[in-house]
């Protein structure tokens, strides 16, 4: 499948340019509002590839449930006075952070140019889904046939999550005496 | 619009769950259903909770034990298209689990109580946990390892962070979860390269993949799997990747640092193993790159064992030492997975070693959180001066336990080391297992330090702090004991049960 390369690093570029700004920028709630344009710049990804289902959702849960979510938060805990100063960290830490995300940066770009991609088109390509009758169905089905135990574990992750925060901010023990 | 026409990806042969993988799941299934009971025990009102809630967890866990039991002579099964397995090597490991969830349920009861921090919701993410280590040691699938290893971590964070009134505990929950986030997604982007390299996250179609290209990898490969390995090394906190341990061992409340040692750490083994072996380590990589993950092995395990058991000589805290030396005990277990692909025995060694391991720390970590105070100190080693004439019994079980960490007969750890040192030698490790013999000499002197407090100081006198004693130590720690001395008398059917459950997979 061919995806147009012009639109593939305009998303990718914003993408980037908004995850730094994430990190870099000084107030959460900047970085909150950075954090929505990566994600809708991931959802566009999604688009380009023909997954607009995941495009849609990606857009409902991440930018739509969880970032409201993180803004709530931000707000109740009034983090916004508390500002990162980045001039404190000493200049070796910089130094070396800016060394590894080089080599990082560098090392991926070498292996993923000396990698030849030997593989074929995967059981789900395109044309297929659209035998089968579009996105929703084929994730659906399959989500219910093959992928039913990373489904359901997934739901006994969110079990731990919820029972982790009970535990976290519960107030009365058990204990008779005191 | 005609539906019967219309394809579909859903295969009927994935529908079906009979009752032979019913039964294959039962292990899973009890710990399931325990989870939902006492969760509905929790909120009952007019009930004593802390009694039901605990007693139930036993019983669910004691089932779940025994299904495991069973199915270890089973011939393997291939549950929810083919993403997990069942065979020997996760009973094995789900006995194991259980079993430590089961004694850390018991020396944590008075220890609660205690601290004051007895709530229900401690069972509960005590069975999460174990529930996630047996997912993590029976997966065949990279997706499932990944949630189940999430689920384990999960609730591992909450459970380092529940002495919520104590600093030092949230603290050790926050650095936790924030490195073991970290290292978790770095994990997961080493899956995700596989996957772009071999289409599959199946380990089993992965070792396949490895095999038709003979082992000649694209690079793409060779830095998923570094990265993997990676998070490996993290959960088992190897050398350089071991700066949370410490802290989080010391911050966490003792029995959960016991159920730390145990659980984790053998979770992350088993896994290691499993995903190792069928990635291609030992059998389908070419020469180049097995010689090259063998060096990065040999250098990691190494390094862990030289700075875990030099750090530990400097240790007052009891905790802190023991962290440390735990971060060596990575290191001798590293050398059982260099070692277990060049020899014939296999990883059989690991797995003792494991099991010995297993043992003698929770029995240890039983007797600490006995001995901690209500804020959890009193664990240094000043505290523990004269501590052989307040309580006689504990104190020979320490020194029991003392003497299995150190490998000296006749104890667990002794035939432990023993076995997988030998196997080392008989894969040609010669100079990794001189290095650990020394290492494991110098780990001698901290051990039986804390030996001669116990029984050659005199008693501090203001410490005299009462200590409720309740039948569930004693449970927990005799049961320790007896395991730590008997398999370390009559060794056979110990390297027995290993070497068939290493057949098996």
């Amino acid at each position: 499948m061919e995806i147009s390369p012009f639109f593939f690093y305009l998303f990718a570029g914003i993408a980037i340019t908004f995850s730094l700004f994430v990190v870099f920028s000084k107030s959460p709630i900047s970085s909150a509002f950075s954090l929505i344009v990566v994600f809708f710049c991931f959802a566009a990804i999604y688009a380009l590839l023909e997954a607009h289902l995941i495009a849609a959702l990606q857009i409902l849960v991440y930018a739509g449930a969880i970032m409201v979510l993180f803004v709530f938060v931000i707000m109740l805990l009034g983090a916004d006075k508390e500002v990162l100063d980045f001039k404190k960290s000493s200049i070796l830490l910089k130094f070396s952070a800016v060394l590894f995300c080089g080599i990082g940066v560098g090392g991926f770009t070498w292996v993923l140019n000396h990698s030849p991609i030997l593989i074929g088109a995967g059981p789900h390509s395109l044309e297929k889904i659209k035998m089968v009758g579009g996105n929703t169905r084929a994730i659906s089905e399959l989500l219910f046939s093959e992928y039913v135990l990373p489904f359901e574990l997934t739901s006994i992750l969110l079990l731990v999550g919820i029972i982790g925060c009970v535990a976290i901010v519960k107030r009365k023990s058990l204990c008779v005496h005191k | 619009m005609n539906m019967g026409n219309m394809m579909s990806f859903i295969k009927p042969e994935l529908l079906v769950f009979n009752n032979l993988m019913f039964k294959s799941s039962a292990p899973y299934l009890w710990v399931l259903l325990g989870i939902a009971f006492v969760i509905v025990l929790s909120v009952l009102n007019k009930i004593n909770k802390k009694w039901f809630v605990f007693i139930f967890m036993l019983v669910f866990a004691c089932l779940g034990v025994r299904s495991a039991f069973q199915l270890m002579n089973e011939p393997a099964v291939l549950l929810f298209n083919q993403m997990l397995v069942s065979d020997s090597f996760g009973s094995f490991f789900n006995i194991l689990f259980l079993g430590s969830a089961i004694i850390t349920a018991l020396s944590s009861f008075r220890y609660l109580d205690k601290q004051e921090i007895q709530h229900p919701e401690y069972y509960i993410l005590l069975l999460l946990s174990s529930l996630g280590m047996m997912l993590m040691a029976s997966a065949l699938d990279l997706i499932v390892l990944f949630i189940a290893l999430e689920i384990m971590s999960l609730a591992v964070y909450v459970l380092v962070g529940f002495r919520r009134h104590d600093r030092k505990s949230n603290e050790a929950a926050l650095k936790y979860f924030i490195l073991g986030s970290v290292a978790s997604v770095i994990f997961l982007y080493g899956v995700a390269l596989l996957y772009g390299v071999t289409a599959t996250t199946q380990i089993r179609e992965i070792l396949k993949h490895v095999h038709a290209s003979q082992g000649a990898m694209s690079p793409l490969f060779v830095i998923g799997v570094g990265l993997i390995l990676f998070g490996f090394l993290f959960k088992v906190a190897c050398v350089p990747l071991h700066m949370w341990m410490p802290d989080v061992y010391e911050g966490a409340p003792a029995p959960i640092t016991g159920f730390m040692t145990a659980g984790l750490k053998t979770a992350a083994f088993a896994a290691f193993i499993r995903v190792f072996t069928s990635l291609g380590y030992g059998t389908a990589f070419s020469v180049q790159l097995q010689n090259h993950f063998h060096d990065l092995l040999w250098v990691f395990a190494v390094a862990t064992m030289v700075v875990g058991n030099l750090v530990a000589l400097l240790q007052t805290n009891l905790k802190r030492m023991l962290a440390y030396s735990s971060i060596a005990h990575s290191g001798y277990l590293l050398v059982g997975i260099l070692s277990g692909c060049l020899n014939q025995e296999g990883y059989a060694p690991l797995l003792v070693y494991l099991m010995a391991y297993i043992v003698m720390n929770l029995g240890v970590f039983a007797i600490l959180s006995f001995l901690s105070s209500r804020d959890d100190t009193g664990l240094s080693l000043y505290d523990l001066s004269g501590l052989s004439r307040r309580h006689p019994v504990f104190s020979f079980c320490l020194a029991v336990f003392l003497f299995s960490m150190a490998g000296l007969p006749p104890t667990v750890g002794f035939v432990g080391k023993y076995w997988l040192f030998y196997s080392a030698v008989q894969a040609g490790e010669v100079s990794l297992v001189v290095i650990s013999v020394l290492c494991s000499a110098v780990s001698v002197y901290y051990y039986l330090r804390v030996l001669v407090y116990v029984y050659m100081r005199d008693e501090v006198s203001s410490f005299g702090e009462q200590r409720s004693l309740s039948i569930f130590y004693h449970f927990a720690v005799g049961l320790m004991v007896i395991c730590t001395l008997q398999w370390g008398l009559m060794p056979s059917s110990l390297l027995q049960i290993a070497k068939k459950v290493v057949m098996s997979f």
